[in-house]
């Protein structure tokens, strides 16, 4: 090799300078997609839960000065949800402006008509459909993938095809992100590294007073010995290995044998927690086979020292830094923010609600770790207003709804599970938050100028959940289900004791009630056409006839036939029933997932407190915006199409909502 | 020991510290030149140069051979027999300049680790101070007493490990500026050192050591401890550093033996070696 002359040298030398100032400077920050100019800008900030009636009071109170602001700069109006009034639902709504039957999304749950077996509606996760196998390893030689079971064309995605760039954050009904060239982050729906809806590690001496079979969390019984535990964190299913195991990460905690303090040890990380003190984000990292790990992050809550020791492990969230399933468009939009602000919740609904529901954080414990979601998604929210310079902001909130999930009981003297003395301390829980939903609100006020269209909007509203309604109990008191033993009746979930040759319709899902079709389902008994058209409306009657003994009232408000509701191509997948329940009463626990208890309705004592699904004209959700509304009752698709009119996009003809606004008019 | 580590330690702040505020690469490209240029001079200092020229020359004959004799198996296997025994006596050229250079680069890249392994602490920041006490000495029954300078903050209450012998507190930095930490044994005071820095590279000693010549060559960043105080060692657990190289960030010792080569090969004609 001939050695380099000088020239060369310096040309080397310049190159590898320039390289390394590249190489070491920021990374290169994702450009949104899109021209870089659009003449008018969109911000819309999505409060999930928000509910007209509170908002109005506390607006008229003096508690939100920036709703106040923009309901007077603009209009403020109910906003018409979907049917049924699930999040998954009525986002899909807006987000391709067609009701459930342009989407296909019913319910949070749908059933697999050949085993009756309840799904979820959001996503399907496919395996490797190619592997081969070494001994105890398989390895996959095409990649299994995730879908996104919603169908119709995001407004986003029509944007991108006019040339106008978005930012999507965390909408729910979004994961996997649509494929796209904007910048998405999934939101709800999003699972945790196992692939679930969150499920958290609580490390305990004392499982007496814990029902260790709960939903949404694992309960590990540990021993301190010689001032020290030591645990498993469980992991993902291995899929690498033959038989499946889960992966798991051994962990130690050190205990001070007086003060209450420990220190973990996991990896190669320690840390230090005073009883009572949250850990900040743990990345963990699961391996599978030596070439390949998983990585996840989690929160280490040191809840109790002694007399007994208490440990609750966070679920264990997808690393947004190397994110194991797909969660933003482009991938790097995750890595970007995981960058700027370190670790952050990635779970779809990432406030623990099981860990509150099953007394393993209290209410104040949950409210500690929900600030960490708000202050994540104010620090976020500023970052994306800073650098949002045209076309439209889509930013999205969760707390807002979770909170009223679990502490509506302290605000309502009438619900079972309302409790004084909490309510004396919490009782503000849910209008604190509304009071810094309205700083976000403020926030982005301050960046509106006259070519920017600001829009604060929810799904739905909130009301109270006081009674559980056993809606296959009340099928089966009825007659139109049949049980194999009625001395079983309640024990088993997934209709493991339902005579189907003799049941005629059954309950999945929150809202939804499906015949037992012919044809159709595994074991359907009830012909299509006239038979079952009348059966329905029957069951329908009979269900908006019911009323509850104890009240006097109907918990059924409406029961939707879904042929006279939906619209679209995938109508025919809806369930044959949606039923809209009535101001304080819900589904209850048992029936979405098969379980026939012995009472039609049965008080609701958990803590999750407040609900909305329940008949839509019960719970509106709300929008605001700075313009005048000339819809006299918009719904979340008139909200899709406001969109597309504003950057002067036709309507397609799948969705069926008009613009909001009459922005011809001077 | 601490004199000769003191000084070591000088030579190198001298070097780093006008590029402490610039992109770490500067640093380490600085430090990757100057180590490429120092193993070209080990090598020709120490190497049979002569040697080396007439083994690569004759490895560059045999391949011609093989090409040029291609069709006569015999002497296409005699010459790649003749490969193999030049290059073995290559490698044997190059051991000597390896033993001459392994020590200097060993001391080098501990001292490197001080400069391009942590990542300094800030404002707000906590961690974790970790006292391991000599053998024999129970956590449990020794008197321990940690005084901070004013800026840095007691988060948690001492977390005595007696299976370790070690006693750990989490601690906050509150103010920027020097810091050290006192840790008081029976009555007898330990300093530890502590780097509170927005400079993009600086020195960090994560460890302070007993007297033990071993320990010390590993640990040269702070003196020892004395000998009469039961401590064996006082730790920070610093965060690890990583060099971003467009958003991919890799130990820093890659970095460096990738640019000392590249360095090396870059020079090797204009210092005239033979590598």
């Amino acid at each position: 090799m001939s050695p380099f002359n000088r020239r060369e040298f310096l040309k080397l030398g310049l190159t590898g300078g320039c390289l390394i100032a590249v190489g070491g400077s920021q990374d290169i920050i994702t450009r949104v997609f899109g021209k870089a100019e659009t003449p008018k800008k969109v911000i819309i900030l999505g409060l999930d839960g928000i509910d007209p009636h509170l908002l109005e009071t506390w607006m008229n109170q003096g508690k939100l000065p920036a709703f106040q602001k923009l309901r007077s700069q603009g209009d403020f109006r109910p906003l018409r949800t979907s049917i049924p009034p699930q999040s998954p639902v009525a986002w899909s709504n807006f987000i391709t402006g067609t009701n459930p039957g342009g989407h296909g999304i019913f319910d949070f749950i749908h059933r697999n008509p050949e085993n009756y077996i309840p799904i979820f509606s959001a996503a399907a996760t496919e395996g490797a459909k190619r592997t081969i196998s070494v001994g105890d390893i398989v390895l996959p030689i095409s990649g299994g993938k995730v879908n996104l079971l919603r169908k119709g064309k995001a407004f986003w995605q029509h944007l991108e095809e006019n040339n106008i760039p978005a930012t999507i954050f965390k909408i729910p009904s979004n994961y996997p992100p649509a494929v796209t060239k904007q910048r998405t982050i999934s939101g709800m729906g999003t699972p945790d590294i196992l692939g679930s809806y969150g499920i958290f590690n609580y490390y305990t001496t004392d499982t007496a007073k814990i029902n260790e079979d709960i939903g949404g969390g694992r309960i590990h019984e540990v021993y301190v010995i010689g001032n020290q535990v030591e645990a498993k964190l469980p992991g993902p299913i291995n899929s690498f290995k033959k038989d499946r195991p889960e992966a798991s990460i051994n962990f130690k905690v050190f205990i001070d044998p007086i003060h209450p303090v420990a220190k973990i040890r996991i990896h190669d990380q320690e840390f230090i927690l005073n009883e009572g003190e949250w850990s900040g984000w743990k990345r963990v990292r699961f391996s599978m086979i030596p070439t390949q790990s998983v990585s996840g992050i989690c929160m280490f809550y040191l809840k109790q020292v002694r007399p007994e020791f208490k440990l609750y492990v966070s679920p264990i969230n997808i690393d947004p830094g190397d994110a194991a399933l797909p969660i933003s468009t482009p991938k790097s939009y995750a890595e970007e923010l995981e960058k700027r602000f370190g670790a952050f919740f990635t779970k779809g609904l990432p406030a623990d609600t099981s860990a509150l529901d099953n007394d393993v954080l209290d209410d104040g414990e949950f409210l500690q770790q929900d600030d960490f979601v708000l202050k994540e998604r104010v620090d976020m929210f500023e970052y994306e207003l800073s650098r949002f310079e045209s076309g439209l902001l889509f930013y999205y909130v969760s707390s807002t709804d979770q909170r009223q999930h679990m502490f509506w009981r302290l605000i309502d003297k009438e619900h079972p599970s309302y409790d004084p003395k909490l309510a004396s301390k919490y009782g503000n829980a849910i209008e604190n938050i509304y009071i810094e939903a309205d700083k976000i609100v403020d926030k982005a006020l301050a960046k509106v100028d006259k070519d920017t269209i600001l829009m604060v909007m929810s799904d739905h509203g909130f009301t109270p959940f006081r009674y559980c309604f056993n809606l296959n109990t009340w099928l089966k008191e009825n007659g139109y289900l049949r049980l194999i033993n009625e001395w079983k009746q309640g024990q088993d979930s997934f209709f493991l004791n339902t005579d189907w040759s003799k049941t005629q319709s059954y309950a999945i899902g929150l809202n939804g009630l499906y015949i037992n079709q012919k044809g159709r389902e595994a074991e359907g008994i009830v012909p299509q056409g006239k038979t079952k058209e009348t059966l329905v409306r029957e069951i329908a009657h009979k269900l908006e006839s019911f009323k509850d003994p104890k009240t006097g009232e109907h918990p059924v408000l409406r029961a939707f036939v879904a042929k006279d509701v939906y619209t679209g191509s995938y109508a025919s997948e809806a369930p044959d029933i949606i039923l809209g329940y009535n101001r304080g009463y819900r589904v209850s626990w048992a029936s979405p997932l098969g379980r026939i208890p012995k009472n039609i309705i049965e008080p609701n004592t958990e803590k999750w407190s407040g609900d909305h699904c329940m008949a839509p004209e019960v719970i509106p959700g709300i929008v605001l915006a700075n313009r005048k509304i000339v819809l006299r009752f918009p719904a979340l698709y008139d909200l899709t199409a406001t969109i597309l009119e504003i950057f002067g996009i036709k309507k397609p003809k799948d969705m069926i909502g008009q613009s909001i606004f009459n922005l011809r008019r001077p | 020991m601490w004199f000769f580590n003191s000084i070591f330690g000088k030579i190198f702040e001298f070097i780093f510290i006008p590029f402490s505020k610039m992109n770490p690469w500067i640093g380490m490209a600085v430090a990757s030149f100057l180590t490429g240029i120092f193993m070209l001079a080990i090598f020709r200092w120490t190497s049979n140069q002569e040697g080396i020229r007439n083994v690569k020359n004759k490895i560059k004959a045999h391949l011609l051979e093989i090409r040029l004799y291609k069709d006569n198996l015999s002497l296409s296997l005699k010459a790649q027999g003749n490969i193999l025994r030049y290059n073995l006596k290559y490698v044997g050229y190059s051991a000597k300049p390896m033993v001459f250079m392994i020590i200097p680069i060993v001391l080098i890249i501990i001292q490197l680790n001080f400069w391009f392994g942590y990542e300094s602490l800030s404002k707000g920041q906590n961690f974790i101070l970790k006292v391991k006490l000599k053998q024999g000495y129970n956590p449990l029954h020794t008197n321990i007493v940690l005084k901070p300078s004013s800026g840095i903050i007691i988060e948690t209450p001492p977390l005595r490990i007696e299976e370790e012998g070690e006693i750990d507190w989490r601690l906050a930095v509150a103010e920027e500026g020097s810091s050290n930490l006192q840790i008081l044994v029976n009555g007898q005071s330990a300093i530890k050192t502590l780097t509170v820095s927005q400079n993009s590279i600086c020195r960090i000693s994560p460890i302070k050591v007993q007297h033990n010549i071993f320990q010390e060559i590993l640990y040269p960043g702070e003196p020892p401890i004395k000998k009469d105080i039961p401590i064996q060692s006082i730790e920070i657990k610093y965060p690890q550093k990583r060099m971003n190289l467009f958003g991919w960030h890799i130990h820093w010792i890659i970095a460096y033996f990738i640019l000392s080569i590249i360095f090396g090969f870059a020079f090797k004609g204009f210092l005239k070696v033979e590598i």
